[in-house]
């Protein structure tokens, strides 16, 4: 009787646990006749009805909440809900910068990409490219009644344009690089802003015996580091058609990229740097030395002038960074300038007849005037051809604007890289330079070796 | 017969759920990666079988080698301190210390804590700027010792590996005070009788007793490390460059940051195929350990 008990008990278990892993395998199948209930109960309804029907779209971006651009994009993105409430149910989907890369990638792999999502170009959406996941944009443009390509600025469109010719993404933020000097810290210690290299270097010393640190510039990812090391590049005659030419060549390995490396550890044996490059890398870390008044000067891009107070926007001033001891080009002429970010349509949602309208009307959200105008209040340059009142810019804006006037817009190796595993080898890389583990012609051959590997 | 199918329908149908499980979500996925491994796939596009190509390239790539040897030293560290440390502290509070129970909860505590915690803990921790353990050194007079930890290519593994060699040390303290308290008291005392000092007690008549709870300890401290990812990942994100990656570290790298599946892939089989040699060794030695 204790063993018939014993089985039952185990037999009541069994079937138990094989139910609910029946049911949990099940689940999709009833939600298919959920589904499937609702289809035949709403083809009775009306024609009138079935127009009202509500298109479900996803928009993914990492302009959530913590971003600087969260503020700016969020309530206008609230109207335009609200105004499509009855028509369109937007899922909206935010992640950190580092989280998203990571969420768009995987979602690439699973077929399951957003609908419109703000992304890169360049390296960066090659993968979808090459997949057939992305809009050519220009189908967009022909369908909107609101938004078309001469809207934007035309050189935007090449960090979006494909080795195919077609563009796959609507530019939204252009972007300038800033090097900022705390005119403060300077007219307290007697200096005057350095223009040379030598120059620099005194300053330097003076600063470090201060217990001021001369450059907040530090490299953890790569960032803020690629972009100071770009900078410095175009310093060098025939940087600028390297950098331009660098998707086709996919060659790095010049004398320029030696000379650019030699310099930054040169930088860095006269501790013109944070001493921890690594714990102070990153955009928000590396500002915040100079926001904090530890750094003299910095190097940063307007994405972070939501990070800076206001006082010390006041007092920083836009300046050329330094010419380097064997640099050809005055940096005083030249300025990093290129389209940085805009968004992605995805090619199967603009092409289903039921969310095709849907679409149109979000993306013409996305690529309004008054979203760009708003978004600039940020810092962000924007991509499109809207009129932005300076004088509701804050005033580290106002500073690069004017500073960048007479300016020749250069492009930076984050754009031109030809593909993902160069960029990530380039970003890995300078961390290393920066802790001085990699000799300059090591660290240029680590690069020049994946991008040789991918041209085989 | 009818006898045998029914005291088979019991095993089998107990047995059916997990080896549903098992196949489904471990061997299934293994035998696919397998497969990924030997073929270039970015994630998207169709897949190109490139036979050994992948593990070829593998063997010729130096982050590769300094990412494996990172784990191999990983391993020895944690099997050298988690291990030693582990069982000092628990013979220490079975022998000597009053409030045992407290201590224990107190060194159990870094084990249950997320290791994103940790990481973030010791990353603050290491920070020139803020950083307490320059400022502790500083303090004592060994301020010759101040460096930058997670900047300096001779500290920075160490560093990173030191967040997830002292969160787990009180797991095994856990693992070898509940052993010390089952090995039979009279056991130690005939031999402290027969004059055997703390010493020759614990190497000759504790220890023997605690030989299945070591073996466990060292299986459980070298799976830990030949899957370490959380540490490295969160302080480092295994950089600079791939200074302080593990294997799992650089293998998410390829895999999720250059859209490299298949070479992803193939750095999995091999931390597989390194898991299952160090396996079977360990149990063979082990095996052949417990005969003698």
């Amino acid at each position: 009787m204790k063993n018939f008990s014993k089985k039952a008990f185990a037999l009541a278990v069994t079937a138990a646990l094989t139910v609910s892993m029946a049911a949990c395998g099940s689940k999709d199948s009833s939600d298919n006749t959920s589904s499937s209930q609702t289809a035949n109960s709403t083809a009775a309804v009306s024609t009138a009805d079935t127009a009202q029907k509500k298109v479900s779209l996803v928009l993914s971006t990492n302009w959530g909440e913590g971003d600087s651009k969260y503020n700016y994009f969020y309530p206008k993105f609230q109207e335009f809900q609200n105004a499509n409430k009855d028509s369109m149910d937007i899922s909206f989907e935010t992640y950190s910068t580092e989280d998203y890369k990571t969420k768009i990638k995987t979602q690439i792999s699973s077929g399951n990409l957003p609908d419109a999502f703000t992304y890169w170009g360049g390296a960066m959406m090659n993968v979808m490219v090459e997949a057939g996941l992305l809009l050519d944009v220009d189908e967009y443009f022909k369908a909107s009644q609101t938004v078309k390509r001469e809207n934007f600025e035309p050189s935007s469109f090449s960090y979006y344009t494909a080795a195919d010719g077609k563009t796959y993404g609507v530019p939204l933020e252009s972007t300038r690089g800033v090097f900022l000097v705390n005119t403060e810290i300077f007219k307290q210690n007697g200096l005057t802003v350095p223009k040379t290299y030598d120059e620099l270097k005194q300053v330097s010393k003076v600063l470090n015996d201060k217990g001021i640190i001369p450059i907040a510039m530090a490299s953890s990812g790569g960032t803020p580091s690629e972009f100071f090391f770009s900078e410095l590049y175009n310093q060098y005659n025939g940087a600028a058609d390297e950098l331009k030419n660098l998707t086709a060549s996919r060659k790095f390995n010049t004398a320029n990229a030696v000379k650019v490396a030699a310099n930054i550890q040169d930088m860095i044996n006269n501790k013109m740097f944070p001493k921890d490059t690594v714990a102070n890398g990153g955009w928000a870390a590396c500002l915040q030395l100079y926001t904090d008044k530890k750094a003299a000067m910095t190097y940063t891009y307007p994405w972070m002038f939501e990070s800076i107070p206001e006082e010390i926007q006041k007092i920083s001033e836009v300046v050329p960074i330094p010419k380097l001891p064997d640099a050809d080009i005055d940096p005083a002429a030249i300025m990093s300038g290129f389209t940085v970010y805009g968004f992605e349509i995805n090619k199967a949602t603009f092409n289903d007849s039921e969310k095709h309208d849907a679409m149109i009307k979000l993306c013409d959200f996305l690529a309004s005037d008054d979203l760009s105008i708003n978004l600039s209040k940020s810092g962000m340059i924007p991509a499109k051809k809207v009129n932005v009142d300076m004088n509701g810019q804050k005033v580290i804006y106002q500073k690069m604007m004017a500073y960048a006037a007479d300016k020749k817009l250069i492009q930076v190796h984050f754009s031109t890289m030809p593909s993902l595993d160069a960029l990530n080898m380039f970003d890995s890389s300078l961390d290393e330079l920066f802790i001085k583990a990699l000799e300059p012609q090591a660290f240029v051959d680590k690069i020049q070796a994946v991008l040789d590997k991918n041209s085989k | 017969m009818k006898s045998k199918i029914n005291k088979l329908t019991l095993p089998v149908l107990f047995l059916a759920p997990v080896f549903l499980i098992y196949t489904i979500f471990l061997f299934v996925p293994m035998l696919q990666t397998g497969y990924y491994s030997l073929t270039q796939w970015n994630g998207v596009s169709e897949k190109v079988f490139i036979g050994l190509g992948n593990y070829k390239e593998l063997l010729k790539n130096n982050d590769y080698w300094i990412t494996f040897f990172n784990t191999l030293k990983l391993t020895a560290v944690s099997l050298i301190v988690q291990i030693s440390f582990g069982l000092l502290l628990a013979y220490l509070l079975y022998t000597k210390v009053r409030g045992m129970k407290i201590f224990r909860t107190v060194f159990f505590l870094p084990v249950v804590i997320a290791p994103v915690a940790i990481g973030l803990m010791f990353s603050l921790f290491y920070n020139s700027e803020i950083g307490i353990f320059n400022k502790i050194l500083y303090a004592v007079g060994l301020d010759m010792l101040q460096t930058n930890w997670l900047s300096n290519p001779k500290t920075l593994l160490y560093a990173v590996m030191a967040s997830q060699v002292w969160q787990y040390i009180g797991l095994y303290v856990t693992i070898f005070l509940g052993a010390l308290q089952s090995i039979p008291e009279d056991l130690i005392e005939s031999a402290q009788i027969d004059g055997a000092g703390e010493v020759k007690t614990f190497f000759h008549v504790v220890l023997p007793q605690l030989s299945v709870f070591l073996n466990i300890c060292m299986v459980l401290c070298v799976t830990g490390s030949l899957k370490a990812f959380d540490h490295s990942y969160i302080m480092t994100n295994g950089g600079p460059g791939v200074r302080s990656a593990y294997l799992g570290v650089f293998m998410y790298k390829t895999a999720f940051g250059n859209s490299d599946f298949g070479m992803g892939s193939a750095i999995t089989i091999t931390i597989i195929l390194i898991s299952l040699t160090i396996t079977l060794l360990f149990n063979r030695f082990s095996a052949s350990g417990s005969e003698n």
